[in-house]
This record gives C-alpha cells, structure tokens and sequence, in this order.
C-alpha cells in the first residue's frame, strides 16, 4: 500500500471507531430491510476500512500480476459456488455452507472481505439471500469477522501446532459460530428487548437460530476437513499458487 | 415455494432474462427499485410496507410478465429467517412473568406483548416490502447491466472487472459441479449420509483444482484478444421514457402521502 492508500484505511477505521466500536467477533444473511437505516449505515462504515485494506492488496496483486484477475474472480465465484452449494444434511432440509473458514484460510482474510461483499451482492440478487441495504452488517459479520477470526484461529492452532485436520474443523466451525453470533449481536443491537436490553436481545437471537446453527458448524467444520484432506491430496501446486503455503508459514 | 432456491442462482437470472421490463433501461430501474427501498425503510409504516409489496406485485405481474406464483414463491424465500427473526423481536424472556402472554419454561418465561406483536407483524411487512423493491431490480435486470450502472457510478474499474468475471465464472464452476455431482450420484456417492459427506468434500476439492485450471485458460484466452485491464462489453441503447418517470413520481408520491396520513 502506498502511504496516501494507508492514511485512507486510516481515516476510515477512525470514522468506524467514531461510530461505536462493537467487539470484533455471521452464517446468516439479514435479509433485506430487517435492519433500520440507522444500522444500515452504521455497519457499512465499520466494514469500510477492511474493504478498502483488501481493495488495495488486491490492487497491488493485480498491479504485480496482470494474469492474477482471472485467479481471484475465480476464488470469488469459488466462494460462491461453495457457499450455495446444497449440503447433505442428516434431517433433508436445505442448507448452506458459509465458506468464510475455508475461503480465510485458503485466499487469507483481506482478499476474502472484499470479494466477500462483491459475492454477498450477487448472493442477494441471484439467490435472494441478504440484501442490498443490509449488505454492510452482512459483509461485516460473513466477509470480515467471520474470515478474520477464523484465520486467527488457524494461526493459533499452527503455532500450538495441533493436528492438521483438528485445526481445519476448529477453524471452519468456530469461523461459522462467530458468524452467526456476529450477526446475533447485530439483530440485538437493532431490536433491543424491553425488559433485558441489548444483552437480553442477544440471548433471543442466540437461541432462536442455535438448532439450525450449531449443527450446521459442525457438519461445515466436518466439510471442511473433507475439502482440505481431498485438496492436500491432489492440489499441492494449486495451493501454492493461491499463496496458501505462505499464509500457512 | 421455499425449495424454489435449491435450484440456484439459475432460477432469478433467468427470470431476469426473460423479463417484460428488461427493456427498460437499467439506471433507471436502479434509481426506482433503490428509492423505494429508501421509502419503505424510512417511512416504516406498515401501510406505506403494504402498498409497496402490492404495487410491485402488480408491476411485475403487469409489466415483468411474471407469474404470481413465482413472484410471491421468492418473496418468502428467506421466509425461516423472517419468522425466526420476528419471533426473537416479539418475544421476551425474562424470569419473572411479563407482558400480555407468557410461556413458563424451566428456568425463565418467554413473554410477549400486544406491542411487541404489533412491532414484529410490521417489521415482518416492511422486511417483505424492502425485498419486492429488490426483486425489482434483481427479477428484471441482469448482472451484467448492473454491473454497468455501478460502472457508471464510478465504482474503481478493477472492482467492476471483478464482479463481470465473478458472474460468469459462477455458473461454469456450478455447470463443472453439476457434471461432478452427477458423476457422483452414478457411483452411489449420495447413497447415506457418511458417504455424502465424502462425496461432498471430494467434489469441492475437485472443483477448486478445476477451477485455477479454467482461471488460467480464460487468462491466457482473454490476453490472446488484447486484454489491457478493461473490459468492456457492447451496451444496448436504452432510453428512459417520459410516462416511466412521471409513474415513479407519482408512486412516490403516493408512499410519501400514505406515510403521513
């Protein structure tokens, strides 16, 4: 990043400071118009500096390498794809893997929160899955908190070196709880509750998605490790190239 | 109704194709489908929710060609998130018994208000509302012509570039996982539950190794016809008619009178 470029991620971290700092802890999409404009506004402004930090390594990715275009539209659709993708699940219901867990520790968490929103866009105008104005408290809690905390994980586990596969699970399921208590905090904050407040809310968002949730953590946090035990396998040099050896070092 | 998504994001681009009011031109629908959303969420009042989810309705019936049918099946597409979502904000819990109703639970009540009711039937109207005025733009306009508007908006034309390539890698990667899903079905790789799993992960990390080989085909095809980092596609020349925007005038201006009354 050049000097002006790390002033404005700068700026733009106060302006989101200045705006209430939550703590920097999504698998569900606010759907569109659950949230008032307040809060619209609010969460695209925090979101904006881990936007503009992973718009501008990307765009000296590109700079570096005119032919990377191609390989992070690609990481972008795969994110897509991964995340829409019917998973088997043990009741028959229709269930979705986030993806963040496995998207952080493959592309690294800067690169993950801005193609996040580009793929949170076309999530909400080709699946119908979040929103436009709900966009910034979604990319904040599935493209940054949730790909952010799970790669911090994945480093942590690394240095206590854990078991390769161990690490992945943990790394995918808690990435996809932070997920969805991020976004269980954003609907609190949103909805308050009259006699508990805000903490009393949480606890209600909490609870109300923990059956679909939990499961669903633990069935991608299993996925995940299928994903990586098949790619270990078969996609050494494919992983390189993604600069995964390196965010692994 | 709520499987209507299980066939991915095949089923509103191709809506959004087929479209009446594709030939509308985008910006504009852009400029309509995004006010209204700004009305709806700012006025929140349920009559003003209501009137938005029927006209729309009417719109995309009337001009989009759309059936009822499916229009009203992908409004309650995210239908599990709105009830769940609405039960936590009309619900309360608390340990001593409050509100009009409570349930006893083991070690606390979970209450609920006439108020609180009334608060989330309308926060459930308005999310609807807020969604047709999305479906607006998502049943009738195709990413690539949104992708143009945001172009013209001045978005950084790396981000543009990206989102044109994202789009259309999104459905060869889902035709790729197709063929790799069915292969998989032929060798009962879906037959219980364990095996699925397998299956799943194997298809996934097949996709993935398949997925770089493409992005370095399509570099080296898209450097083969001059490719200097700007992509640009050939428009079709929209105009904006007079009537559309003296309707969009006069509907605001009905949502702006239905939200004072």
């Amino acid at each position: 990043m050049t000097k002006k470029q790390q002033k404005l991620v700068r700026l733009t971290a106060c302006a989101a400071l200045l705006c209430g700092v939550v703590p920097a802890a999504g698998a569900m999409h606010i759907m569109e118009g659950f949230l008032p404009p307040a809060m619209c506004i609010l969460w695209g402004v925090i979101a904006l500096p881990f936007l503009l930090a992973g718009y501008f390594s990307l765009k000296k990715a590109v700079a570096r390498d005119r032919r990377a275009v191609t390989l992070i539209a690609m990481a972008g659709a795969f994110i897509f794809v991964i995340s829409s993708l019917k998973i088997p699940s043990v009741t028959g219901s229709c269930s979705h893997m986030t993806g963040t867990g496995l998207g952080a520790i493959l592309f690294g968490p800067s690169a993950v929160s801005i193609l996040g929103v580009i793929v949170l866009l076309f999530q909400a105008i080709l699946l119908a899955h979040g929103g436009l104005t709900t966009l910034g408290a979604n990319t904040f809690s599935m493209a940054v908190a949730g790909p952010f905390a799970a790669f911090g994980i994945y480093r942590l586990c690394l240095r206590c070196k854990v078991n390769k596969k161990v690490s992945v699970f943990l790394v995918a399921a808690l990435g996809d709880l932070v997920t969805y208590c991020v976004t269980s905090i954003q609907l609190a904050v949103a909805y308050p509750s009259e006699t508990g407040g805000v903490s009393g809310s949480v606890l209600e968002f909490l609870g109300v998605f923990a059956p679909t949730q939990l499961p669903l953590a633990v069935l991608e946090g299993v996925l995940t490790v299928m994903i990586m035990m098949a790619l270990e396998a078969y996609a050494q040099p494919e992983l390189r190239a993604v600069g995964f050896e390196e965010a692994g070092a | 109704m709520a499987h209507r998504h299980t066939h991915g994001p095949h089923s509103i681009d191709r809506l959004a194709y087929q479209s009446g009011m594709r030939g509308w031109n985008p910006a504009f629908k852009t400029v309509l489908a995004v006010g209204t959303l700004v009305f709806c969420l700012a006025a929140d009042r349920p009559a003003v929710s209501a009137a938005v989810i029927l006209a729309l309705a009417a719109l995309q019936k009337g001009k989009g060609k759309l059936t009822l049918r499916d229009y009203f099946g992908l409004l309650l597409v995210s239908l599990a998130f709105l009830l769940l979502g609405g039960a936590a904000v009309a619900c309360d819990i608390s340990t001593v018994p409050a509100g009009d109703w409570q349930v006893r639970l083991p070690w606390f009540y979970v209450c609920a208000s006439a108020d609180s009711v009334r608060f989330a039937a309308s926060l459930v109207l308005k999310a609807l509302g807020a969604v047709s005025a999305m479906y607006l733009l998502a049943l009738t306009t195709t990413a690539c012509e949104l992708v143009d508007v945001l172009r013209r908006a001045h978005l950084p034309p790396l981000l543009c570039e990206l989102m044109y390539l994202i789009y259309r890698f999104v459905f060869v990667l889902l035709d790729m996982y197709g063929r790799m899903r069915q292969a998989a079905g032929a060798r009962l790789g879906w037959r219980d539950f364990r095996t699925s799993c397998r299956a799943f992960g194997g298809t996934a990390g097949n996709l993935f190794v398949l997925a770089l080989r493409r992005s370095r085909v399509y570099s080296d095809a898209m450097a083969a016809r001059g490719y200097d980092g700007d992509l640009r596609f050939l428009e079709e020349e929209k105009p904006v008619r007079a009537a559309q925007i003296v309707g969009m005038l006069l509907f605001w201006a009905a949502l702006i009178v239905l939200a004072v009354l």
